[in-house]
């Protein structure tokens, strides 16, 4: 306790001195990069940057860092590869998270099998770590936890006419990897269910969404994933395998034993929507219908449609929030020509990723109380936003 | 079909007059540029019967090029307006494109019979080999002879192949050849030929290897492209007759292969390849012919297939562990036969109508069971007029698809059936006005159907895609020009085309799969100018061609959207090249150019999507000896020995982007033949 409250007068003191004798931060390397300007007028103050993962298109190793520098209201783009040229072959095919931790900028690069880590002051490379297939992340006060689809696949035989039957459906699971964070070195990996998705923690324990995406195009079942997996960070085992509904994919802790999980459906009769897991492990729906959706605090922000199976339809897209496990009204005047992501800065500040056709770059919009405040060419399908 | 029935080539001059060119296609292979009429067993015959309404845009009689090209992909990208997307290597993907539209509207077709797959309705180029193959002819606008099957009328564009038959001196003959070189390849044939009465019999074999291993620039570092190998067996034998009046083909094909896809090239943790993904295929196919000028003015021809395709496509995840866990096969069948009848209603005026019926199935394990089921009926009906000067059709398709195929729904599957059908407008003409200029035109609406990968297979599919229609007008301006030595050829063709809903197919992380997008409506306007030179004298043939090309394809989709008004994906403003070939006694060089401009990979024409332009030169140089013909045979055996060399100046670049081609490459062939 002494050790502690010693500690604390340090760094009360180190703040203090800092206020008195103002040592001017040297400049960033990456402030000479420029790019649109944008009104950051309301924005909270705390926030640095606000970075913008585009996830680029499978197998164009077009993925890119944006990031939108809140002091000056500047929105810049491909920051990964200007602020790290010497590798030459950039950021990596497709980004599919990010995460700020401390001064450090999580990537996953899906295709590429890497977990990218940068500087939140600079975008510079701090360390690129090997992980096959690498899905989502999420960090406790050691580990970076990284969700992975790795050595899935089924096996069969022909018979004398060519047909083909499955004699063997291995198609292992997933696994959850483990990053220490200090070494920034795989320590260990756990196998969860079918081609796990979002991942969070809470109270020492990782909650997986098991999605079975490509288990559902498989033989001998075609079926997908239904459940959650509980892993105990201690232990790093799993503890306990709910099940919840079909094709998982985000998974979001509202800091107080609540865990809320989306689905995407099966895309012909489950529709998508959330559901939550409460302390005592209990299951139940919120409601149908994400398409996108947030975490702010304690509270998931969710924008789904209702028509979201007929696909020539134009689509009325609606908002809704839900805080306690209690849904409550919340509307966002999104236009977007195909909505991908969204984020809450605070509860007036939104973004909103705007794929446009999947294969061209496509824009990030701003929406406050108003409506919209401005837009921005990101990257192609700018799917993941962090803070710092 | 300049090699007729009798093995000759009727070259037809502006006059009309049948030129035998038999001793200039054996000879002189600088007589390249074929000229073309029907083959005609008919004694009396009509002049409507004789003259082409219009002539394929290029042309290429492939026995007579010295020191040929292993693939007919080869032959082809050198083509005016023609695309061929190239996925590198020996054993990679390789589709065309012609004049901006996509391959699926491209059809090849192998005598008069399409080579398609209703799976994904491309054809890889990379798998034809030049083998047994006479002539190839592109049309960019609307092929119209007597007697085409009905789909021939209905494709955008069409790559035709025309097997060659076979030239036999005596009882029988044959030839070997084998190729070899870089990137580990070996690649021997065999082909013999033999007389049985009135009937000639062709067996042929044809094998493959190569590690598929070359070099390739990545950033500041070079790399191996790997797991690109392949290996292919190909054996086939045809049965060519001859009747009173007529003539029938029969052909049995077999082929075999297995091969890596190397993948795109991508940033990838240096532990894990970039793709361990194999592919076996297994291609039969019962295809023939029988033609019959029942009168002078009734004419028949009917034509069959019957083909028995298998694939297996596996993403090995136990060797890359990136790989998407993918372990599937694909069988599809299909049956086709074709009606085609030709009346002579009153000279110059002639009438066909060509009925096509075609089934497909496909039953794969991938996605989930959908097992479509597609059956297509074809007909076209064409009325021509032909004079020696002013020559005109007009032709009116119909198409029209039933699918079958099984729904999801709640509690199991149920059997759902689509239908979709089309009329397919076209006209030509042609007029030459002057002995040294000829005039030819076409306008055409045509249709393509989506395919089974676009519709059912929602791994990759789009359900929500539209059909893709092109409507196409071009003119052609052929001038020519001989005196002595020299003889002069040009052509400038100018074009517009538009395209409704078209259907870009762009790859995913595998060469298999692929995401279809619907870029809306491209308009297209370009021109094709073609020159050509020639001097033949003694012992030099000389021959220059040049070419050059501009397509502005731009896309119209959206007024408010951001990429309106931009050139399309992959589609460069300017490409050309050059071919010149020299020859001397028994000696042959060829030297052949072929310059693409800068493209994008996307619609946002920025730095960021820009493909660098690239330039890219093949030589040759090969001599032919002959000995004098032994005992009783006539024949005179002959012996070619050619080298090859791709990409001289080493250049790296790339057609698709993040498929890297290869750099220099040496090929050696011998072949023998008596």
């Amino acid at each position: 306790m002494k050790k502690a409250m010693l500690l604390w007068l340090c760094g009360a003191l180190a703040f203090c001195a800092c206020r008195k004798d103002p040592v001017p931060e040297p400049p960033s390397k990456d402030a000479d990069l420029s790019g649109q300007k944008v009104d950051v007028s309301g924005f909270p103050e705390s926030v640095r940057k606000v970075f913008v993962l585009n996830e680029g298109g499978m197998g164009s190793n077009n993925a890119t860092l944006d990031f939108l520098r809140v002091p000056e209201g500047q929105y810049v783009t491909g920051a990964f590869r200007k602020m790290n040229p010497s590798v030459g072959a950039g950021l990596g095919d497709v980004g599919n998270d990010i995460a700020v931790h401390g001064d450090e900028v999580w990537m996953v690069i899906n295709n590429s099998g890497l977990v990218e880590v940068v500087s939140a002051k600079d975008e510079t490379e701090i360390a690129a770590i090997q992980v096959p297939t690498p899905r989502f992340l999420a960090f406790d006060e050691s580990y970076a936890y990284v969700t992975s689809w790795a050595g899935a696949y089924a096996t069969g035989s022909y018979d004398e006419n060519g047909y083909y039957s499955v004699t063997d459906s291995k198609n292992p699971k997933g696994q959850v990897y483990r990053i220490d964070l200090s070494t920034k070195k795989v320590d260990g990996s756990v196998e969860v269910g079918y081609q796990p998705e979002g991942i969070a923690v809470y109270d020492g324990k990782l909650y997986v969404a098991n999605s079975g995406g490509i288990s559902s195009q498989l033989p001998p079942d075609y079926a997908y994933d239904n459940t959650v997996s509980i892993i105990d960070t201690k232990r790093f085992k799993v503890t306990a395998t709910i099940p919840v509904q079909v094709n998982l994919k985000n998974v979001y802790s509202d800091g107080k034993g609540n865990i809320y999980v989306t689905t995407l459906g099966d895309y012909w009769s489950v529709h998508s929507g959330l559901y939550r897991i409460n302390a005592s492990l209990e299951v139940s729906k919120v409601a149908d219908y994400v398409s996108v959706s947030t975490l702010l605090g304690d509270t998931v922000y969710c924008i789904g449609t209702d028509s979201e199976f007929d696909w020539s339809a134009s689509h009325v897209y609606k908002g809704w929030s839900v805080q306690g496990g209690n849904k409550k009204d919340w509307t966002l005047n999104v236009t977007a020509t195909t909505l991908y992501s969204l984020y809450a800065l605070d509860a007036d500040t939104f973004f909103v990723g705007d794929a446009g056709d999947y294969f061209n770059p496509g824009t990030v919009s701003c929406y406050g109380k108003d409506g919209l405040r401005w837009s921005v060419d990101a990257g192609v399908c700018p799917g993941h936003f962090a803070v710092y | 079909m300049p090699v007729s029935a009798r093995g000759i080539s009727p070259c037809i001059d502006l006059r009309g007059r049948a030129v035998i060119a038999l001793a200039a296609v054996l000879s002189a292979p600088w007589c390249l540029q074929a000229q073309e009429a029907d083959t005609l067993a008919a004694a009396s015959v009509y002049s409507v019967q004789v003259f082409p309404v219009v002539r394929p845009s290029e042309e290429v009689y492939l026995p007579g090029v010295t020191a040929p090209p292993a693939q007919v992909a080869d032959v082809l990208r050198r083509f005016i307006g023609v695309q061929v997307k190239d996925y590198g290597g020996v054993g990679g993907l390789k589709t065309v494109n012609v004049r901006s539209l996509g391959s699926e509207h491209v059809g090849v077709f192998l005598d008069g019979v399409q080579v398609d797959t209703a799976q994904n309705m491309q054809v890889d180029l990379g798998r034809f080999s030049v083998d047994g193959v006479g002539l190839i002819s592109l049309y960019n606008g609307q092929k119209t002879r007597r007697l085409q099957t009905a789909k021939e009328y209905a494709s955008g564009a069409s790559v035709h192949l025309e097997s060659e038959r076979p030239l036999l001196v005596d009882k029988d003959g044959g030839r070997v050849r084998l190729r070899g070189g870089s990137f580990g390849t070996f690649n021997p044939s065999l082909q013999w030929d033999r007389e049985l009465g009135p009937v000639l019999l062709r067996v042929s074999a044809e094998g493959l290897t190569s590690s598929g291993k070359y070099k390739f620039p990545f950033f500041d570092t070079t790399l191996v492209r790997e797991n690109g190998d392949i290996r292919s067996l190909r054996l086939e034998s045809a049965l060519f007759g001859r009747l009173r009046r007529g003539e029938w083909r029969l052909r049995g094909y077999g082929y075999g292969s297995e091969r890596g896809f190397p993948g795109p090239v991508i940033r990838r943790a240096s532990g894990f390849p970039f793709s361990a993904e194999r592919q076996a295929d297994r291609n039969l196919f019962l295809q023939g012919g029988w033609q019959e000028d029942w009168t002078s003015r009734y004419a028949t021809s009917v034509r069959f297939k019957y083909a028995d395709d298998y694939i297996h496509y596996d993403t090995h995840p136990e060797k890359n562990p990136m790989a998407l866990p993918y372990d599937l096969h694909y069988h599809q069948r299909s049956g086709y036969l074709s009606l085609a009848q030709s009346f002579v209603l009153a000279d110059p005026w002639s009438v066909d109508l060509s009925t096509d019926v075609q089934r497909n199935a496909l039953d794969s394990d991938a996605g989930q069971s959908v097992t479509p089921r597609r059956t297509v009926f074809t007909g076209a009906l064409a009325s021509r007029l032909a004079w020696e000067r002013i020559r005109l059709a007009a032709h009116l398709v119909y198409q029209g698809a039933w699918d079958g195929f099984l729904t999801p729904e709640a509690g199991g599957w149920s059997r759902e059936n689509t239908f979709r059908d089309a009329w397919m407008p076209s006209f030509s003409l042609y007029y030459a006005p002057f002995r040294w200029l000829e005039m030819d035109g076409f306008l055409k609406r045509s249709y393509r159907l989506p395919s089974f990968n676009d519709l059912y297979y929602s791994q990759m599919g789009n359900s929500a895609l539209v059909p893709e229609s092109a409507v196409q007008a071009g003119i052609d301006l052929r001038f020519r020009h001989a005196s002595g030595p020299w003889s002069w050829e040009g052509r400038l063709s100018p074009y517009r085309n538009r395209v409704s809903d078209k259907i870009v197919a762009i790859p995913t992380s595998s060469q298999f799969r692929w995401t279809m997008l619907n870029i809306g409506r491209v308009d297209v306007t370009g021109v094709d100018i073609r020159a050509e030179g020639r001097f033949h004298r003694q012992d030099w043939r000389l021959e220059a061609v040049l070419r050059y090309s501009f397509q502005q394809a731009l896309d119209h989709s959206d007024p408010d959207g951001g990429t309106y008004g931009n050139q399309i994906p992959y589609i460069p403003l300017h490409s050309g090249g050059c071919d010149l070939r020299a020859g001397w006694r028994d000696w042959s060089f060829s030297w052949d150019t072929v310059v693409t401009g800068e493209r994008w990979s996307r619609t946002a024409n920025t730095a960021d999507y820009r493909i660098a332009p690239w330039t890219v030169t093949d030589a040759s140089l090969s001599r032919t000896i002959r000995w004098p013909a032994s005992g009783s045979r006539a024949k005179m055996p002959e012996l070619e020995a050619g080298v090859v060399v791709r990409n001289v100046f080493d250049r790296p670049y790339q057609v698709v982007q993040g498929y890297p081609m290869p750099g220099r490459s040496l090929m050696l062939s011998v072949t023998y033949s008596w």
